[in-house]
This record gives C-alpha cells, sequence and structure tokens, in this order.
C-alpha cells in the first residue's frame, strides 16, 4: 500500500478486479438487506422485527 | 483487494452481529416488550404488536434481524474503507475508527437529531412516508458533516494536530446545534416517564456506536493478524518459492 494513493487508484483498482457482474450483484445484495431491515412496512415483516426497530433506533418504523 | 477488505469487514460485522444479537436477546427484546406493555397497559392501546405475530417470533427475528443488521454494517464498513482509505488521516487503524465514526454519523447519529430513536408505543406526530424522506435526507446530510469533519481536521493538522481536531469537530458542533434547535418533535410519549425513555434512547445510541467500535476494532485485528501471518512464517518460503523458480 503506498502512501501516496489516491481514492481514484482504488476505483481503478476495484474496477480491474470485480467484474461488472460482481459489482451489480454486491449492490443488489446489500440494497434488499437494508430494504429488508429499514423501509419494509409490509405488516408480517415488520411486527416480527417490532423489537429490533426499535432497539436499534431505526427511524422507519 | 477489495475482496479482501469484505471479507474481513464481513467477518468483522459477524463478530459485532454475535454481540449485538446477544444483547436483543438478553436486554433489548424483554426491554422493549417491558416498555411497550407499559405503554399499553396506561394507554389502552397504542402503537404496536397488534398480535400479527407471536412474542417469541418477534424476539427470534429481532435477534436475527440485529445479527444480520451488524454484517450489513461490516460489509459497508470494508467497501467505504476500501475506496475511502487514502483520503482518510491517520494511520491504518486510526482510519478504520474514523470511518467508524463517520459510518454512525451517517447512519444513524445524525438522523437522530432530528428524529430520535422512538421507544416502543411513541406517538408520532408525522407519517412514515414523510419520516423516510427525512431519514434519508438526514442520512445524507450526516454523511456531508462527515466529511466537512474530515476536510476541516485536514486543512487545521497542518499548522497543528490540536487545532486540526478543533477544526474537525465544528461541523458535527454546528450540524448538532442546529438540528437540535430548528427541528420539531416528531415522537411524544404520553404514557411513558420520561427517564424510561431515556433510558432507551441512551441504550440505542450506546449500542449503535458499539457495533460500529466492535467492526472496526475487529478489521484492525484481523488485518493486523493476517499481516503478521503472512511476514512471518509463511514469507520466507513464498520467497524461497520465488527465488527457487525459473
Amino acid at each position: 500500500m503506498s502512501t501516496n494513493e489516491t481514492v481514484g487508484d482504488r476505483l481503478d483498482v476495484a474496477r480491474t478486479e470485480l467484474t461488472a457482474t460482481q459489482i451489480a450483484a454486491g449492490l443488489a445484495f446489500g440494497t434488499a438487506i437494508v430494504f429488508a431491515l429499514m423501509f419494509v412496512q409490509e405488516p408480517l415483516v415488520h411486527e416480527s422485527m417490532h423489537n429490533f426497530r426499535h432497539a436499534a433506533g431505526i427511524t422507519c418504523h | 483487494m477489495i475482496a479482501e477488505y469484505l471479507r474481513r469487514g464481513v467477518a468483522a460485522g459477524a463478530v459485532a452481529g454475535v454481540a449485538y444479537g446477544l444483547y436483543m436477546t438478553l436486554v433489548g427484546n424483554p426491554l422493549s416488550s417491558s416498555v411497550e406493555h407499559a405503554a399499553r397497559d396506561h394507554a389502552g392501546n397504542a402503537h404496536g404488536s397488534g398480535g400479527l405475530v407471536s412474542e417469541m417470533t418477534t424476539a427470534a427475528v429481532s435477534a436475527g434481524s440485529g445479527l444480520l443488521w451488524a454484517v450489513l454494517l461490516g460489509g459497508v464498513f470494508a467497501v467505504a474503507l476500501y475506496l475511502l482509505e487514502p483520503a482518510i488521516p491517520g494511520s491504518a487503524a486510526v482510519r478504520s475508527y474514523v470511518l467508524a465514526g463517520a459510518g454512525f454519523l451517517t447512519v444513524s447519529g445524525v438522523p437522530w437529531l432530528a428524529l430520535p430513536p422512538a421507544a416502543p408505543g411513541a406517538v408520532h406526530q408525522y407519517p412514515i412516508g414523510l419520516r423516510m424522506r427525512a431519514y434519508v435526507g438526514l442520512a445524507v446530510l450526516g454523511a456531508i458533516t462527515a466529511t466537512a469533519a474530515v476536510l476541516a481536521y485536514k486543512r487545521g493538522a497542518r499548522r497543528h494536530v490540536g487545532l486540526g481536531i478543533v477544526a474537525g469537530a465544528a461541523p458535527i458542533l454546528v450540524i448538532a446545534a442546529v438540528l437540535t434547535l430548528a427541528t420539531p418533535t416528531v415522537t411524544t410519549y404520553p404514557n411513558h416517564p420520561m427517564d424510561l425513555v431515556a433510558a432507551y434512547q441512551g441504550l440505542t445510541v450506546l449500542t449503535q456506536a458499539g457495533i460500529w467500535l466492535l467492526i472496526a476494532g475487529t478489521f484492525n485485528a484481523l488485518r493486523r493478524r493476517e499481516s503478521e501471518y503472512r511476514n512471518g512464517p509463511t514469507r520466507t518460503t513464498d520467497d524461497a518459492l520465488v527465488g527457487g523458480g525459473p
């Protein structure tokens, strides 16, 4: 790890190391979890995570 | 290299997640239920579990969600660290903690200044759609605040480290003051003793901050261990192998 590396370099390295599919899969996976834990309002899902949402201070409750 | 970061981040998230899942099981679930019941006994029926799923299911899913939550934060932390590390000041270990602090400010800290964590049985003054949009906006504001703090620190630290710390704290304090003073009350607690609500919220803040701290700490420990391992006996073997090759 060189000291004068920049954020741009890191982006470039990541782009050569990962395929577009891998990036898309990672993003989709993350979005799905965020959505399930923070934003889903469907009553059954919502109810069963009730304590977690309160205890973790999730706003979208 | 990004895969290595992600692996470490998810492992660190799992460590924090097991701890947080235990916390949910031992403290979060029973406490949430009792606060909820206390409020409901007092009020007839407040917002909350209307009996759609059993309390046991709620407890199990909540503990599992706690684990998943920390794994998610660990993964996001790792990818962000990989990309932003060059822009964050300090040693490798310090950078992790700076980023964990920025993550806490973005995901929880700044949004909570306007939308404080709600104890069970809270009465919301605004509809859910509006609160969601406000949350997303506040999370963006949190990210901007954290970025401003890091940039201000870097500027100030050129002259003196102490000056850097003061400059870095300034954006956070300004945003905290403005949000605290300028935003309306979004939740009321007609049926709760106020110190119970304060204790509940305090626990929420502490445990979420704890998750970030544990993720950064574990990530650093894993990185240290792996680099020691690499620079230890395997290094010489690798060199010997390379030296012996054609």
